[in-house]
């Protein structure tokens, strides 16, 4: 899978939310919380792709939390 | 009903400035009884029982002086005749303004005035305007009896500054200008050079004005009483006839001001002095910069074109607004309404601004709405929100007066927002401490009179290093206001603060490393904030454009709650916002996840509230912010953009991707004054209206509401609303509103915090500080008195996480931007103004050992590399910044500052992260251009 821009800064955004959650407890959590405060659902559902395709491009966290919605 | 345009504007000079005494006494003047606070002149004392004392050298914006001799008086049991203005009143006092001996005493002052003073009051240009005339008057002089001597009639002119003109042969000494360039103004550039008969105005020791330290506020000019100190376009126009309230459409500052006219033609703007932010003071670019407005380049007729590589076509509005909505249309039907986006302008009013989401929200059926803010203050929307509970500085700019330690982080005040920035100043002058958190040493790290307790240069991009260090010192120490946190707090969220603040990873002597801010100065800074008794904070970009932007926000208020700094006078965390309107942008609903009053669009209530007033189904997720919807747009999925006064294409990061997301999209509109960098990406063209063309209000950066009021009609034939409104309307959804007044009618029916606001309200009060509501039915100076908007304050732990962008053997310095005083963001309104006189283009600031190891002199052309990009400019170099960093402006498009910004953005609100950007400089012939 090549990732086009669009997909390059959904990575490293969710991976940034991931790694600057204020606490390190339940991280999954509180990244499903904010994305669906902010992130329109295509967003959500092309990370969700991403994780599908090119799972190593985001943190474990990330993949947690995309775990959380389904 | 819209309120007539022009109202009663008070200007009576009552001589000295107010005495803030709670106390009072009683004096008779002239036989009239008037009860006065202690303290109070007795030359203000009788100004206030309707008598005028002459004056010359006094003026209420300054202290006393008692130079002029012209205010005696004669008080009961007292020897002489003391000056009036330099005399307080006591109890019981019985003073006497009006006999034989004064008159006689105060014609003589005069006869020596004039003696001096050319007699060509008929054909000066302050006739009508001018109090040594009016003085001359009111004494009744009629002839002067010296003889010809020596005088000062053929002292020359200064005219080297573009605004205002200094004509020595008027000038009386009065020292008034130089009372208000030291006392109001706080820059100390005029004095009062040699002595006696030599005594003269000198800027910066006997320089031209231009030369000098001038900053061209025009404290001078506002204070001079002759046709010494003189606008350049009263000299040109002629004295003005009318007048009209209005607000200054610059900084987050929102300066009143009184735009004076000769019919339909501006004259002069004049800083009034019943403005709550501004209290009579201005800077160089509310008082003298509007000329854009009617420059040239102003675009007053719609424009379109099929393609961007096609001429525009001149065409009438229904044509314009039936082309961009039938190409709106087609974008939908193909592609679907989230293909469609728009972005509101923190340049325009809160009406303007309201009626644009409105028409994205109804018209367009998407949430796809975002504002400029989500470039420079997003963070501080995210932050203050999620530990105070909305998103909105705590203070009112007059509480800064009672401030005993101010922290400045991240901010230039003195040239971002200078009329602030004098306040301030003029409290440090009076003893409060500073710190200043600072890559670079600003102004206020010392200047006349003023020196930072602790200046913290720390390496750009670990603000939350720094913040997270001056915490676990004051938790350490023993410095929490233990009560104020058991009582406001919620205090399980404190205790999980406090095990992480007080971990060692945050104490001041592991990170200093990292910051580059030695332990022994965090420790002290901590203890000048923490043992003050009024601590307050202070901030601007350089707080919000960072990766870790939100978590710096949300650490200062960490700070702020466990020192007990919030909730009275003199405290307090407070955003400086850079434009006019960022406050009101975002109160008006502007983001994409948020209606009007920050309520999240999946709230069923209030989507219910809108849904029923606006009569349309509406969305409960949330839309796309800016870079979402520029990253969408390169790939394919969104096609089309309405772009509200802002020039994205220069002022967003990493201008190439702007750019070929721009090129991407089938329909592009943009409403603004000029052609812009965007424009050159439109279709559609729709010339916006200036501040002085406009009817409405703007929220400044304390909240306070200001009305806008035309000056002049707009020059397109159309306010910026109806022009929305009209494209509304072809989408199929139609907004019906006879005035602006009618939509602060609905935002207030809408928005909680704005219940209470009204054009009626705002004309009776002046201004208005939100919340206003029934609990607060004339605003709210200070937040979060008794309790925090959300409850209890909420303490969230900030772990310090290092950008991504870092210096590397490629780019090895770190540049970091910021504004000038004389020029304004991209510069669209101040390119077009004399300002660039000061300013003409970006320059990159260099330290001398950076610039020596490149080989680059000052002056010098340079090309500046990131890795998104390059561009040229000229270097300066300057012990204003450390090594390994490097400063600049992103005034002019033609140096393209953002060229080289990059993606890089706060990872909770995707502020970009200007601030922090790896860099390579050459010698301009050294490097080619891109990379």
């Amino acid at each position: 899978m090549t990732l086009d821009y669009n997909q390059q800064h959904l990575i490293k955004m969710a991976n940034q939310i991931a790694g600057n959650m204020p606490t390190r407890e339940n991280v999954p959590a509180q990244i499903v919380q904010h994305m669906t405060q902010f992130w329109t659902p295509p967003m959500r559902a092309d990370l969700k792709k991403i994780a599908e395709n090119k799972a190593e491009s985001l943190s474990d966290e990330v993949l947690a939390a995309l775990a959380l919605q389904d | 009903m819209n309120k007539p345009i022009e109202i009663a504007i008070e200007d009576i000079d009552l001589g000295t400035p107010a005495a803030l005494s709670d106390s009072t006494v009683t004096v008779h003047i002239d036989g009239q009884a008037v009860e006065v606070p202690a303290g109070t002149s007795v030359m203000r004392a009788a100004s206030l029982a309707g008598t005028q004392i002459p004056k010359l050298c006094a003026t209420d914006s300054l202290d006393a002086f008692g130079s002029c001799r012209l205010c005696l008086v004669e008080i009961e049991g007292r020897k002489g005749t003391p000056a009036s203005c330099t005399t307080p009143c006591q109890e019981g006092m019985s003073v006497k303004t009006q006999t034989p001996r004064l008159d006689k005493l105060r014609k003589g002052v005069m006869e020596l005035y004039i003696s001096d003073h050319p007699l060509d009051c008929l054909t000066c240009s302050a006739n009508g305007d001018c109090e040594l005339q009016d003085m001359a008057g009111v004494v009744g002089l009629r002839s002067v009896r010296y003889e010809e001597g020596s005088n000062h009639l053929e002292a020359g002119k200064d005219n080297s500054n573009p605004y205002f003109s200094f004509d020595a042969s008027k000038c009386i000494v009065c020292s008034r200008c130089v009372r208000a360039c030291s006392e109001v103004q706080g820059t100390f550039a005029l004095t009062i050079a040699a002595r006696g008969f030599e005594s003269k105005v000198s800027p910066s020791e006997e320089n031209a004005f231009l030369d000098s330290e001038c900053v061209s506020c025009g404290a001078c000019v506002q204070a001079c009483p002759t046709a010494t100190l003189q606008e350049k376009q009263v000299i040109d126009l002629g004295v003005p006839t009318r007048k009209v309230k209005t607000t200054c459409a610059y900084c987050g500052v929102g300066c009143s001001f009184v735009a004076e006219l000769r019919g339909d033609e501006l004259v002069r703007m004049v800083p009034d002095k019943q403005g709550g932010a501004n209290a009579g003071h201005s800077c160089v670019k509310g008082r003298f910069a509007w000329g854009y407005a009617t420059h040239s380049d102003r675009i007053t007729r719609p424009l379109v074109r099929e393609t961007t590589d096609s001429e525009w076509r001149e065409v009438d509005w229904p044509e314009a607004i039936a082309f961009a909505a039938d190409r709106f249309k087609a974008i939908q039907q193909q592609h679907g309404v989230d293909a469609l986006g728009g972005i509101t302008s923190s340049r325009c009013t809160n009406e303007e601004v309201y009626v644009v989401q409105k028409m994205v929200r109804a018209a367009l059926r998407t949430n796809n709405v975002d504002t400029c803010a989500r470039v420079c203050h997003s963070p501080t929307g995210y932050g203050l929100k999620q530990t105070f509970g909305t998103s909105a500085g705590t203070q009112d700019f007059a509480s800064v007066q009672q401030a005993d330690a101010i922290m400045v982080i991240g901010a230039n005040p003195t040239d971002a927002h200078p009329v602030f920035g004098s306040r301030m100043k003029r409290r440090l002058r009076e003893g409060a401490k500073l710190i200043v958190i600072d890559p670079r040493s600003i102004d206020l790290v010392q200047s006349p009179h003023i020196k930072a307790t602790e200046h913290l240069q720390l390496q750009p991009g670990t603000n939350v290093a720094v913040v997270n260090a001056l915490a676990h010192v004051i938790a350490t120490e023993g410095w929490i206001d233990e009560a104020f946190v058991q009582e406001r707090c919620d205090v399980a969220s404190f205790n999980a603060w406090r095990r992480f603040i007080t971990l060692a990873e945050n104490s001041p002597e592991n990170l200093a490393e990292i910051s580059g801010v030695p332990a022994e100065m965090i420790r002290s800074a901590a203890a000048t904030y923490a043992k003050a008794g009024n601590g307050a904070i202070y901030y601007g970009l350089g707080v919000t454009e960072h990766s870790q932007g939100s978590t710096m926000v949300m650490a200062m208020a960490n700070l702020a709650m466990a020192t007990g700094n919030i909730g009275r006078n003199g405290v307090g965390v407070n955003p400086l916002r850079g434009q006019n309107n960022v406050q009101g942008a975002c109160d008006m609903g502007s983001f994409p996840h948020e209606f009007s009053g920050y309520r999240h669009v999946s709230d069923e209530t209030v989507r219910e509230q809108f849904t029923a007033l606006w009569g349309v189904d509406l969305r409960e997720e949330p839309g796309m912010r800016i870079p979402n919807m520029l990253d969408a747009a390169v790939s394919g999925q969104f096609r089309g953009m309405y772009i509200q006064g802002e020039d994205i294409a220069q002022s967003d990061p990493n201008s190439q991707h702007v750019a070929d997301a721009l090129s991407a999209m089938d329909c592009v509109v943009v409403q603004d004054l000029f052609l812009n960098e965007t424009s050159k990406f439109a279709h559609v063209f729709l010339p916006g209206t200036s501040f002085l063309e406009k009817d409405g209000t703007f929220t400044n950066a304390e909240r306070r509401i200001n009305r806008v009021r035309p000056v002049v009609p707009p020059a397109s034939g159309l306010a910026e609303w109806e022009v929305t409104c009209a494209l509304s309307k072809a989408m199929g959804y139609s907004m019906d509103y006879a005035n602006a007044s009618e939509i602060m009618d609905e935002i207030a029916a809408l928005t909680p915090t704005f219940a209470g606001v009204s054009f009626d309200l705002l004309d009776e009060l002046g201004s208005i500080q939100w919340p206003c509501n029934e609990q607060a039915p004339e605003g709210t100076p200070i937040m979060h008195a008794e309790r925090f908007v959300r409850g209890e304050g909420q303490f969230i732990t900030t772990p310090y996480v290092p950008t991504d962008e870092r210096s590397t053997r490629k780019f090895p310095l770190l540049l970091t931007t910021g504004r000038i005083l004389s020029q304004y963001n991209v510069g669209a309104q101040t390119r077009r103004t004399n300002n660039t006189v000061w300013h003409a283009e970006d320059i990159l600031e260099i330290h001398e050992a950076d610039a020596e190891l490149r080989g680059v002199s000052d002056g010098d052309w340079i090309e500046v590399a990131s890795r998104a990009g390059s561009t040229r400019m000229r270097a300066h170099i300057s012990d204003d910044i450390p090594a390994g960093v490097v400063y600049t402006t992103f005034h002019h498009p033609v140096s393209g500052t953002n060229v080289i910004t990059t993606d890089n953005s706060d990872w909770a609100t995707n502020c970009p992260e200007y601030k922090v950007t790896a860099v390579e400089i050459r010698p301009s012939s050294a490097i080619a251009v891109g990379v």
